[in-house]
């Protein structure tokens, strides 16, 4: 059924196959991957910006 | 473990900042010339450094390279040490990044003036200025990463991954596009051809696009708007996926911009594709930016910089949709040639790119100075006239577009074209040019507001130049991978081996799109009629890049029956292989030149109609807005360097025969000769040395071959 999606694109053949796999395979792997980091991790990493260990040029501003 | 004060370089963000708000005041102001230049072609003063063809790339490069370049590098260089609890690696480094680059900046806007370019877009510095680039590219990447390594924190934070994935991949796709062969100090030929010579030139366009003005900027939304919400971005996993997805889909897109060309129809069909996936991860960078600011839309009410991020990330959203829409082969079908291109490619550097570098100087320019922003007030003026300007810029052009794209379509019901005339469909357009001439002025009274702004700011301020912070030390241990701990994880502490998959993600889409064109011979069939340029033929070329004319005009009949009716045979590959560079163009301001020269064909001219033309285009069409290049008539052509041209087309493959470059000159003169003698027989006396001479000459070899050849037309089905 792929196949026939890709030849009704036109002039896609095997390439296109090929890296379509490709990157299904790729993305499995990151959202696998993205699944399994622990909550607690996740949460610190988002955090990082907010604390810059300088509060110097913080000072003057309201928030 | 003890905690190590140490000072965040403020120095060089501040640098940075400066050149932003200069270069983005200059990039556009040239912008706005040459929009007013459509208006009133007299604009050009009739000298050649302030043509359209020449400034055009002025104006491209100041604003993506100077003004988002230098905007890139103040982000990064303020954020980077913030995340990384560090100063920068190198102090030397980062003075060598910013000087190195400005000093490029002024080189390219100079040569670009003096007619020193390549002829390829986004893409023009001559080689000199091009290793220049490479080795500072290399001083900002040596300097990012040794910030990295000798960091104070564990993890490396997201945006960090979007300014590796930045380094590595500009340096591939610059390096790739620009080798050449040089011919003296400023002028070589690429060493690609034709339709290789596009493809790669449109995978570098377009991933200048994603990593140039896309990835740093995703970067720099992922620390300052959290920063400016004071709140964590709303899915940290969901900006991993936006990560990794975005710079492996993006890398294959290159392709859309080359649809109904004769570009081989599966690497077409694989640049429609991605293009049109990569919405997911576009929408879902989008979507996690827009959402950080969930319970603080109050806050963005009253704070300019929360504002400037909104409009920012939205137009990023809208041009994220946009450009798969274009991709396309329905919808290219319209809107390629046409200012459809200019109003998408303004929603993502007027809107994206110029509101983010706002939003980011608005941010951290009263912090280094100690100070409050002086005025909310003309902020928010700024903001308003800027989102006005960015409406009125691109609304016109998106009509334009739509009613030039028809009436190159309108057939009558006798079956011929309703507008013949070229020029017809240009003239429509310019009560709309008028609107996005005000547009853009609006944008740039914005900035100029929020240049006085930040100018009473600082005065107001006191710089901090080294400020400091404390953190406790990364203990060396922490290098090893921990056990329980995945691949990813302990990959996104190690920065080099993160360049390289960064790197590895980038280069399969590349490697897969580009490499085939080379290995499979019947991707290019050969045309036994295409033979390679006469000299003077060659130095009629090299005349027509140097003006810039590609700016305007296209070399690229798309096979439909209103192209080939209008300009005649539609393009075939084999037809560019001596094209060094290939010179298709993107945008229609003029009609295509492909056909220009063949006898007896829709566009032929005589010698004299060129000659006149050049000299004064508004003399012969009143209302055409192609600059006068009069220069062309006075100005000796220079053959000192026709033979090495040859020499070096021979050493590129182009078949000229053995010790031609001894009497490649006898030719030239000889055929020189040829048109001025016919020039003399209506009247036109100019000497054959001139370069008026060698364009006619280049002009009228035009489609010729592939005339010679005598192809069918019958493919053509399209409207
Ligand atoms: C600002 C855009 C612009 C630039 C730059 C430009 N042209 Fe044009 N050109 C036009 C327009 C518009 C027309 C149609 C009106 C006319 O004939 O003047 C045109 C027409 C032409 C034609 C006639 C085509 C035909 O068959 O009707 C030729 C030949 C031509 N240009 C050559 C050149 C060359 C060579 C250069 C570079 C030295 C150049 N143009 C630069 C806009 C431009």
């Amino acid at each position: 059924m792929l196949r026939d999606v890709f030849n009704s694109i036109g002039g896609f053949e095997s390439y296109g196959l090929i890296s379509m796999i490709i990157f299904v395979a790729f993305f499995a792997m990151l959202i696998l991957h993205t699944i399994s980091l622990k909550k607690k991790d996740v949460e610190t990493f988002g955090r990082m910006p907010l604390d810059d260990s300088s509060k110097e040029s913080d000072k003057n501003q309201d928030s | 473990m003890e905690n190590q004060t140490f000072y965040y370089d403020n120095k060089i963000v501040k640098n940075f900042a400066y050149a932003t708000l200069f270069w983005g005041v200059i990039g556009m102001v040239v912008g706005l010339l040459l929009a007013l230049q459509f208006i009133w072609p007299a604009l050009t003063f009739g000298i050649p450094y302030t043509t359209f063809g020449r400034i055009r790339p002025i104006h491209t490069n100041a604003v993506i390279f100077a003004f988002v370049g230098n905007g890139m590098f103040t982000g990064i260089y303020y954020s980077l040490q913030r995340l990384c609890k560090a100063r920068m690696f190198n102090d030397l480094l980062s003075k060598i990044n910013f000087w190195g680059w400005q000093l490029i900046i002024v080189f390219a806007a100079l040569s670009f003036a003096f007619g020193m370019t390549t002829g390829k877009e986004y893409a023009e510095l001559e080689w000199p200025i091009d290793i220049l680039v490479a080795v500072i590219w290399i001083v900002f990447g040596w300097n990012m990463i040794g910030t990295i390594i000798k960091r104070r924190t564990q993890h490396i934070y997201v945006a960090i991954w979007f300014y590796i994935a930045t380094f590595v991949t500009i340096a591939v796709l610059h390096v790739t596009n620009s080798l050449a062969i040089p011919v003296s100090l400023f002028k070589s030929y690429p060493i690609y051809a034709g339709v290789q010579d596009a493809l790669v030139q449109w995978w570098y366009g377009h991933n200048a696009v994603a990593f140039f003005l896309t990835t740093p900027f995703l970067g720099l939304m992922y620390y300052f708007l959290p920063k400016a919400a004071n709140r964590p971005i709303f899915s940290y996993r969901l900006s991993i996926v936006h990560f990794w997805a975005l710079i492996f889909l993006y890398i294959w897109a290159g392709p859309h911009h080359l649809l109904y060309s004769a570009l081989p129809n599966w690497a077409q069909s694989l640049g429609v594709v991605f293009s049109v996936m990569l919405i997911a991860p576009s929408w879902g960078g989008m979507v996690n930016g827009l959402l950080t600011l969930r319970g603080a839309w109050d806050r963005v009410r009253e704070d300019p910089v929360l504002k400037f991020m909104v409009v920012a990330v939205t137009a990023y959203g809208m041009s994220t949709f946009e450009g798969p829409m274009m991709s396309t082969k329905t919808v290219n079908a319209i809107s390629h040639f046409t200012d459809w291109t200019i109003g998408h490619a303004h929603i993502g550097a007027l809107g994206w790119n110029g509101f983010l570098t706002f939003a980011v100087l608005y941010y951290l320019i009263p912090r280094i100075f100690q100070t409050k922003l002086f005025s909310v007030k003309i902020a928010n003026l700024h903001f308003w006239i800027a989102t006005l300007g960015i409406i009125f810029y691109a609304v016109p052009l998106y009509w334009g577009a739509i009613t030039q794209a028809s009436m190159w379509k309108e057939f009558t019901a006798d079956g011929f074209l309703k507008y013949p005339n070229f020029l017809e469909t240009v003239t429509q357009l310019k009560p709309m040019y008028a609107a996005r001439a005000i547009g853009g002025a609006m944008y740039i009274v914005g900035i100029v507001l929020g240049v006085y702004n930040l100018i009473l700011t600082i005065k107001a301020g006191k710089f901090l130049p080294d400020e400091a912070a404390s953190a406790p030390a990364l203990a060396k241990a922490e290098g090893k991978r921990g056990s329980g701990e995945g691949v990813h994880r302990w990959l996104e502490r190690r920065p080099v081996q993160f360049t390289i998959l960064a790197l590895i993600a980038v280069l399969i889409g590349g490697i897969i799109e580009i490499v085939p064109l080379y290995l499979i011979k019947t991707n290019i069939p050969t045309i036994a009629s295409v033979k390679p340029y006469t000299p003077l033929e060659l130095q009629g070329r090299d005349i027509y890049v140097r003006e810039g004319c590609y700016t305007c005009h296209s070399q690229q009949v798309r096979p439909f029956r209103s192209e080939t009716e209008r300009y005649g045979e539609y393009a075939k590959a084999g037809e560019y292989v001596y094209d060094h560079p290939f010179q298709w163009g993107s945008k229609r301001n003029g009609p295509d030149l492909s056909r220009e020269g063949v006898v007896g064909g829709r566009q032929y001219r005589p010698n004299s109609w060129h000659y006149n033309h050049m000299e004064n285009p508004q003399r012969l069409n009143e209302q055409s807005i192609m600059p006068v290049y009069k220069w062309l008539i006075t100005d000796d052509l220079d053959i000192s360097t026709t033979a090495k041209k040859i020499r070096v087309m021979q050493t590129l493959g182009v078949p000229y025969p053995e010790g031609f470059d001894k009497i490649a000159n006898d030719d030239l003169m000889a055929q020189a000769r040829g048109i001025a003698d016919d020039l003399k027989s209506q009247g036109i006396n100019v000497a054959p040395t001139k370069e008026i001479i060698a364009m006619i000459a280049y002009l009228q070899r035009l489609g010729k071959d592939v005339h010679a050849a005598g192809m069918p037309t019958a493919a053509v089905t399209a409207k």
